[in-house]
């Protein structure tokens, strides 16, 4: 190791995650490597390691001969100090060579209050923030991830965006750029090129315009770029890459198991939800291939845990099998197996105490989002009271006293009688605990919590206002006035980091300089409150003359043009306007399996057909 | 049938595994390399595994210990091999026995001490150092979770067993030191600390701590 390093680790928390060499690691040798990808995730190592989707890029990637993906995580403040003051570069942790020296600079971006950490990871790289600023072909700096579907606030920094699931354009990216080595192309020239390949939007090819009222008068595409970008999926999730063989972190990260996929994409179409619509459509693997993948991973990792992910896990069609399956070789092994994302109704709390048996019964956590019939309609999230209430009695009579209850404040069409049916709804868990618990003297634990709704690009709520702030603040003194109960207690988030996502999630281009002055003046890790000030991104705002409102708290018309208009999810936008409509009308749209409904996800698979 | 023990070393990118997370580590290469071991009884079964003298973050170690016990009849003999394929980089198991002295028998550590000066002080230390150990008695304070104060006061002196070798070159002092192993010990960042306070003259950009042996009351190597 590097002496310089081992000095700073000797004054920093937690050294461990700046070191790599953990189990499974990839080190190959580099004679036998020309191209060199640094996969930097703009958080802590314990969230970036905690994402399935790195590790999967991170085996695609080292699967592929020549090529060598080595990670990259931020920094916390302690150790960026001690790089910054000793002059050590951003390294990557498998070699501890420079992110600046590598061919390619990935950025996973899941989130929108992690843009001022990619700008960060730059600058601690020594590379100029401005793809413009950076003249020669390595390093190509390229970013993907869900926050992406409205890549533009970070399009000026970025040299490529790539849409949707990366496991094949990834490839086809690295492909195009050992040629461009070879033949000794010009970064400009490698970009025309890559913009020819489906999946990836070239940022500088495009020239938007504004009009007066600072909406975007059109985005037009230069040098053959194409006018829309699609995002990629993998269509055939059986044959797709599943890392079994995966790094196992030497210290503790977020989440410490296997994280098994069992499906992409949601049938539901909760109106919103982004997941929702940017994972069109439902792709499934068998079963039988989980229950081996799910084994081997286990065995390969020595996790004890197992975690089942998907969007909607009620929905997978062979969800028993597939549980029995792993339960055969868990259970004796003392594996536990984790089922999160499952609906409110008898069937998913009879799999619970299938889960659960003999073990420990942590508390059930339900997602109603909002607290009104008629509101969960118009958002389309398909639970009634009486599912809730009903897998609540279950519960409350196999022995749980732990309910965690998740809402949405500020969804369109929202009144204060339905933020009051909340509290309604929670006291309505609790006489149904008083009514059938089966030990009243363990007393019953209801937490509610309320976040913000931010609208998202790729929704039907994509033209919605934000409430404001303090129409938030209004709403949960209200809910606090009506929750007395002592046994319910209320949680709900902080309006400003929704406001500030709200406005960086659905902004232009325009928003860079407002982004780059934020970090300038010290914004950084914006998701952790011990970082987070809306003061110095109010006053970045200001100083370029741009106001957060006119992103966040303005309602759009059907008309205008959205900056990520050039980005296509494979859903159409008449579709999601028809959904919003409907949405003010109260009404249910069925889900994927009812009925398909002409989303337009359908064009993305092979022969045009979901296999849902 | 008794427990296990392995001896082990850890160094390189290991050394910031803490001692916790080293618990975990090996549980878990246990299970990769298909090695069953002994649980613990009781309401929560969990795997026994134990470590006599936890290292302190950061200190490298040639002389790790940990037990554990062997089910289903495995050997000895081919653990090592198993096991090193399923650990960490910098973590390597040396040996892998039956039995072994009772863990209160651990009586001494022999290490190696690194200090590294912003200038050519390693002369000065050296002789600082030596004055230092001819006392009668230093008394440092020593943070402590369960003191009112936040902290302890310890005499070093007596915890000192033998400084076997002072070596200065340059910027760099290294020292052999025999340390007491426990009731009480002396972790080494501890003497640090009040060598350094002591002599505030003496600027110390950094130090390396390395456990070369582990060694019972008649200072032969504890096994």
């Amino acid at each position: 190791m590097d002496h310089k390093l081992e000095k700073i680790l000797a004054r920093v928390q937690k050294p461990g995650r700046y070191v790599g060499g953990e189990y499974n690691a990839v080190v190959k040798d580099k004679a036998g490597v020309d191209c060199r990808f640094a996969l930097c995730f703009p958080d802590t190592y314990e969230i970036g390691m905690s994402n399935l989707g790195m590790r999967i890029l991170y085996g695609v990637m080292n699967e592929t001969d020549g090529v060598w993906c080595e990670r990259v995580f931020a920094p916390w403040g302690d150790m960026e100090d001690a790089m910054r003051r000793e002059g050590l570069p951003l390294y990557a942790l498998e070699s501890g060579d420079p992110v600046k020296d590598f061919d390619f600079v990935g950025f996973s971006v899941g989130y929108e209050l992690a843009y001022t950490n990619i700008l960060n990871l730059l600058d601690l790289a020594g590379l100029p923030l401005r793809a413009a600023d950076r003249p020669d072909l390595a390093p190509i700096v390229v970013a993907g991830g869900t926050a992406m579907y409205d890549p533009e606030p970070i399009a000026p920094f970025v040299d490529i965006v790539s849409l949707g699931e990366g496991e094949d354009v990834t490839l086809e990216m690295i492909r195009l750029y050992r040629r461009a080595k070879q033949e000794g192309w010009s970064k400009a020239e490698y970009l025309r090129q890559a913009a020819r390949i489906p999946g990836l939007y070239i940022p500088s090819l495009y020239d938007v315009t504004y009009h007066d009222d600072g909406t975007v008068a059109a985005v037009t595409p230069r040098d053959g770029a194409p006018a829309v970008v699609t995002k990629r999926i993998v269509t055939d999730m059986n044959r797709s890459y599943y890392p079994v063989k995966t790094i196992v972190p030497s210290t503790e990260v977020t989440q410490d198991r296997v994280m098994l996929e069992l499906f992409r994409g949601c049938i539901r179409g909760c109106r919103f939800c982004q997941a929702g619509y940017v994972y069109r459509p439902v792709r499934g693997r068998d079963y039988e291939l989980l229950v081996k993948q799910g084994i081997e991973a286990c065995r390969d990792s020595g996790y004890q845990d197992m975690t089942l992910m998907s969007l909607s896990s009620s929905d997978y069609p062979d969800l028993l099998p597939l549980c029995d399956g792993l339960l055969d070789y868990c259970q004796p092994r003392k594996i536990s197996l984790a089922l999160p994302s499952l609906r409110a109704d008898n069937f998913s709390m009879r799999l619970m105490e299938k889960l659960q048996a003999g073990g420990r019964k942590s508390g059930l956590t339900f997602a109603p989002e909002a607290g009104s019939q008629r509101l969960r309609d118009a958002i389309n999230k398909n639970v009634t009271e009486e599912d809730l209430l009903n897998s609540c009695r279950t519960a409350f009579e196999g022995g749980w006293s732990s309910v965690k209850l998740y809402f949405m404040l500020g969804l369109p069409t929202e009144t204060d009688e339905d933020v009051l049916g909340i509290a309604d709804l929670a006291n309505k868990v609790y006489y149904t605990w008083k009514t059938y618990s089966t030990n009243r003297s363990r007393g019953i634990r209801i937490t509610v919590s309320t976040s913000c709704f931010v609208p998202k690009s790729h929704t039907p709520f994509q033209w919605e206002a934000q409430n404001t702030m303090e129409e938030y603040l209004r709403k949960v003194t209200l809910l606090r006035e009506h929750m007395r109960n002592k046994s319910i207690t209320y949680n709900w988030h902080d309006p400003e980091t929704s406001f500030l996502e709200a406005a960086l999630s659905r902004g232009d281009r325009r928003l860079a300089d407002v982004i780059e002055t934020a970090w300038r003046n010290g914004a950084k890790f914006d998701s952790w409150s011990e970082y987070f000030s809306l003061r110095t991104w109010l006053d970045a705002f200001a100083a370029c003359g741009l106001d957060p409102a006119f992103y966040a708290s303005r309602e759009r018309g059907k008309d205008e043009v959205l900056p990520w208009s050039m980005i296509s999810d494979g859903v159409k936008t008449s579709y999601l306007w028809k959904e919003k409509e409907t949405a003010y009308q109260g009404k249910i749209t069925p889900d994927c399996k009812v009925k398909c409904t002409g989303c337009g996800a359908s064009k993305l698979c092979e022969g045009g057909i979901c296999h849902v | 049938m008794s427990d296990q023990r392995i001896l082990f070393r850890k160094a390189g990118t290991a050394k910031y595994i803490s001692h916790l997370d080293l618990m975990h580590t090996m549980e878990r290469a246990f299970l990769r390399a298909g090695i069953s071991i002994r649980h613990t009884q009781g309401y929560h079964p969990h795997p026994y595994v134990s470590i006599p003298l936890p290292l302190p973050l950061g200190f490298s170690s040639d002389c790790e210990i940990l037990e554990f016990g062997l089910v289903d009849g495995a050997t000895v003999e081919t653990l090592p091999e198993q096991m090193n394929r399923a650990l960490p980089a910098g973590i390597e198991i040396l040996d892998c026995y039956d039995g072994g002295l009772a863990f209160k028998k651990l009586a001494f550590v022999r290490y190696d001490i690194t200090l590294e000066f912003e200038t050519a002080q390693a002369e000065e230390g050296a002789e600082d150092f030596k004055a230092l150990m001819g006392r009668e008695s230093f008394v440092v304070q020593k943070k402590s979770k369960k003191a009112k104060a936040g902290f302890t006061e310890v005499d070093i002196i007596p915890l000192v067993e033998a400084v076997e070798a002072v070596r200065a070159e340059g910027t760099v002092l290294s020292l052999t030191l025999l340390l007491k192993a426990q009731n009480p010990g002396l972790n080494p960042d501890v003497l640090l600390q009040g060598f350094k306070s002591e002599f505030p003259d003496l600027h110390v950009i950094y130090t390396a701590c390395h456990r070369r042996e582990i060694l019972d009351e008649n200072k032969a190597p504890y096994r």
